[in-house]
């Protein structure tokens, strides 16, 4: 029983279409990501599964059920734009957010503490919130949007503004969290991270889905044609005839090789003429990351889209509005 | 319903906690009472005291007025505040009277001089003509306690010329005296005016205080977008209820905890600031009819400054858009003096009637006037009808309004709001 079901949805603003025929599914225990552009509909997606806004058509559906506001009590939500109250006290606040999702203010209490105490952060309980910092008030938030223990877990770009130490804190913890069976969907921009932990994706544009389903799916159904090669010395043999673009960097060249039947030959011809001119330090072989298969698919689209907006001049020299 | 009230709480508490509770909770009676006891002495003082001269060659006359003056009439005795007590120096005419007596009017030692030019002719009816120069800091009331004294002086000199014998012309100008007896029922209607007419700026002030306290907090909410976080678990409608009811809570309390107060100490202060007059007389159903429409003025205003908080970004749009908050409410004060002087008037039992002013003037009309019971409760029923419209249209400005960020919404976009879902 999938934990979200998105079907055919559709979502219109008073002049813009923010969600178009979006369908996908969560599974439960999967870290689930949903990539797109800025403005691309994610957070209107997110918006529609938790009923801030309802779709124009299409259902959503939650724990296998149409959605109904009972759920809500299951579901965590960290939004994109953090917001506490600023004056109040931060215990006060997580007992009052935890009484909300229908806790107890005991049991709200009870693991309010707990979790301030494994995101290393008790000596804000007494505090102010805006007393704290940044950093602090959004584990603060983190964890207002997990005391009531939710089966599925939703979070707009939860590691923005975060130091590294605190960024994998918050991964290790989403981790754990997948390991007890939650489903966690969260939306970001950085590949690098969706790449790390996420089972499957789903990446919009423009309101559509171009690309959605597990993440080895989706790394399979691209051929292994990317060769990264750290090096010094002469760099001439990028000369190579199979090489069909490449990226220059400090000591380091990434390498996309022109489609042909026999990739790996290619690239065992490359690595023998790269070793011939020069000192290699590092070679690998693999499918296009996440990053250049989301830029490749933006870039797909956006002539398309672009093209439909544009204003075109008949043969007359009329102007006509598309 | 749970939400609401944990909405309501976390509003209640958090604002009853607050230092500007205490200071508004303290300052703003202490503001009204030196605003009250303050003119009320200051008129007190400037009745107690005045010093005329009064120049005319009929010495006679000059030593009956300077008699009748100063003679105490007995039955005011118990209100001494509010007989002024008049010294008057009586002068005869020379040459230079009017510039010694000018001197002394710009030195402050005379309020004013009265200045007696005998009749011109001299038959029995001529009364001699009356000049009265006063100085510009003197009390209004003092021109006309010497018409009065003057009156009753040429009266008697007149009846004693017909051959009236003395006693009797005393007897027959003893000033009547009309004694207030108060019935258990009818405090007495002029403490009971001051009464009211300061419940009805704290009435005006409470409403305009916390109806803007609903729309800071809304807009507060906005910018630290706590918005998202609450909606993703309850509505809007419980959002903004609980928001109303919270603040209007704390309002209710701050009221309470001032009415007390003045019940409990409100009589022995006015004795001890010597203002001894003014006493609370407040009949029991005119603090309940405040309750009532005090609740149902808050409502209204606070529902409308709900939508005036979402449709804006910052305090100040909302500076731009309060007017809709504080005109209506303004208008009360144009019309308060003539809702005082005839509260059952025409224009009185109509402006009542209408539920933007409503809470106000129809609490005057109950309090002071004899509105028939109809009115009241078709005051109640239209006031509340609107206040369910207000909050059914608030509610939709709300939902949408919550979620806008940026520029603030015209007109027509806020039309379109009430059609979303």
């Amino acid at each position: 029983m999938p934990i979200v079901e998105l079907q055919h949805v559709r979502k219109v603003y008073d002049t813009k279409v923010a969600v178009e025929d979006l369908s996908f599914t969560i599974e439960p225990g999967t870290m689930f990501g949903l990539l797109g552009p800025n403005g691309s509909g994610k957070t209107s997606s997110i918006r529609m599964m938790i009923g801030i806004t309802v779709p124009d058509s299409g259902t959503v559906s939650l724990f296998g059920q149409p959605f109904t506001r009972t759920a809500l009590a299951r579901v965590g939500y960290l939004p994109e734009e953090r917001g506490l109250y600023k004056k109040m006290n931060v215990m006060d606040q997580l007992v009052f957010l935890g009484q909300l999702h229908g806790l107890s203010a005991s049991v709200a209490s009870k693991r309010a503490h707990l979790w301030c105490e494994k995101l290393a952060i008790t000596e804000a309980i007494s505090k102010k919130t805006e007393d704290l910092s940044k950093g602090m008030q959004q584990k603060i938030q983190f964890i207002s949007t997990l005391l009531h223990d939710p089966d599925l877990i939703l979070m707009d770009e939860p590691f923005s503004g975060l130091d590294p130490v605190n960024a994998v804190l918050l991964m290790d913890t989403l981790l754990d969290l997948r390991k007890q069976g939650k489903a966690i969907l969260f939306s970001t921009h950085r590949m690098d991270q969706v790449e790390k932990l996420c089972d499957s994706i789903a990446l919009i544009h423009r309101g559509h889905l171009v690309l959605s389903g597990s993440m080895r799916q989706i790394k399979s159904s691209y051929p292994r044609n990317r060769v990264v090669i750290h090096f010094e010395g002469d760099e001439g043999f990028l000369r190579h005839p199979s090489v069909e673009s490449l990226k220059r960097y400090n000591g380091t060249a990434e390498i996309k090789l022109r489609p042909s039947a026999t990739l790996a030959d290619d690239a065992q011809s490359l690595l023998a003429q790269a070793i011939a001119h020069a000192r290699v330090t590092r070679f690998e072989v693999m499918a296009p990351t996440l990053e250049e298969i989301f830029i490749e698919k933006v870039q797909q689209e956006s002539p398309a889209a672009n093209g439909r907006e544009t204003t075109r001049v008949a043969p007359a020299g009329v102007l006509i509005d598309a | 319903m749970h939400n609401v009230w944990l909405i309501a709480r976390r509003e209640y508490l958090e604002r009853i906690r607050t230092r500007g509770f205490i200071v508004t909770t303290v300052l703003i009676p202490l503001i009204m009472a030196g605003f009250i006891f303050g003119s009320a002495f200051a008129g007190s003082k400037s009745k107690s005291d005045a010093h005329i001269a009064v120049v005319s060659s009929d010495m006679q006359l000059v030593l009956d007025l300077q008699a009748q003056l100063q003679q105490e009439r007995p039955s005011r005795a118990t209100q001494p505040a509010k007989r002024p007590h008049i010294t008057v120096d009586a002068m005869n005419p020379g040459p230079d009277t009017r510039t010694i007596l000018g001197q002394e009017l710009d030195a402050g030692d005379l309020d004013g001089y009265l200045w007696i030019a005998p009749a011109p002719a001299a038959t029995p009816d001529a009364r001699p003509s009356f000049a009265f120069t006063p100085q510009s800091s003197a009390q209004d009331s003092l021109k006309s306690t010497l018409a009065d004294a003057l009156g009753t002086v040429l009266m008697r000199e007149r009846l004693t010329h017909r051959g009236i014998v003395a006693a009797d012309a005393d007897t027959m100008l003893q000033p009547i005296d009309i004694e207030t007896v108060h019935s258990p029922k009818h405090v007495d209607p002029d403490s009971a005016g001051v009464s009211i007419t300061v419940l009805f700026f704290l009435m005006y002030f409470v409403i305009m205080l916390y109806g803007m306290n609903v729309a800071r907090s809304i807009i507060e909410e906005k910018t630290s977008r706590i918005f998202e976080v609450m909606l993703a678990t309850i509505r809007p409608e419980e959002m903004m209820a609980g928001k109303i009811l919270g603040v209007g809570s704390v309002g209710l309390t701050q009221v309470g905890i001032w009415l007390v107060a003045v019940l409990l100490y409100g009589s022995s202060f006015a004795a001890r600031v010597g203002a001894g007059n003014i006493h609370i007389g407040l009949r029991p159903a005119q603090i309940v009819y405040f309750f009532i429409y005090f609740l149902l003025g808050y409502l209204f205003y606070s529902s409308i400054a709900a939508a005036l908080g979402a449709m804006t970004n910052s305090e100040q749009e909302l500076q731009q858009l309060n007017m809709f908050l504080v005109l209506p409410l303004a208008f009360c004060f144009v019309v308060l003096h003539s809702v005082l002087t005839s509260p059952d008037g025409n224009l009185a039992r109509v402006l009542a009637l209408i539920p933007p002013f409503t809470p106000l003037l129809m609490y005057l009309r109950v309090s002071l006037g004899h509105p028939a019971a109809w009115e009241v409760a078709l005051s109640m029923l239209l006031t509340s009808a609107s206040i369910v419209a207000i909050i059914w249209v608030t509610s939709r400005i709300y939902r949408v309004g919550v979620l806008m960020y940026g520029k603030r919404p015209n007109l027509p976009e806020i039309l379109r709001w009430l059609k979303y879902s």
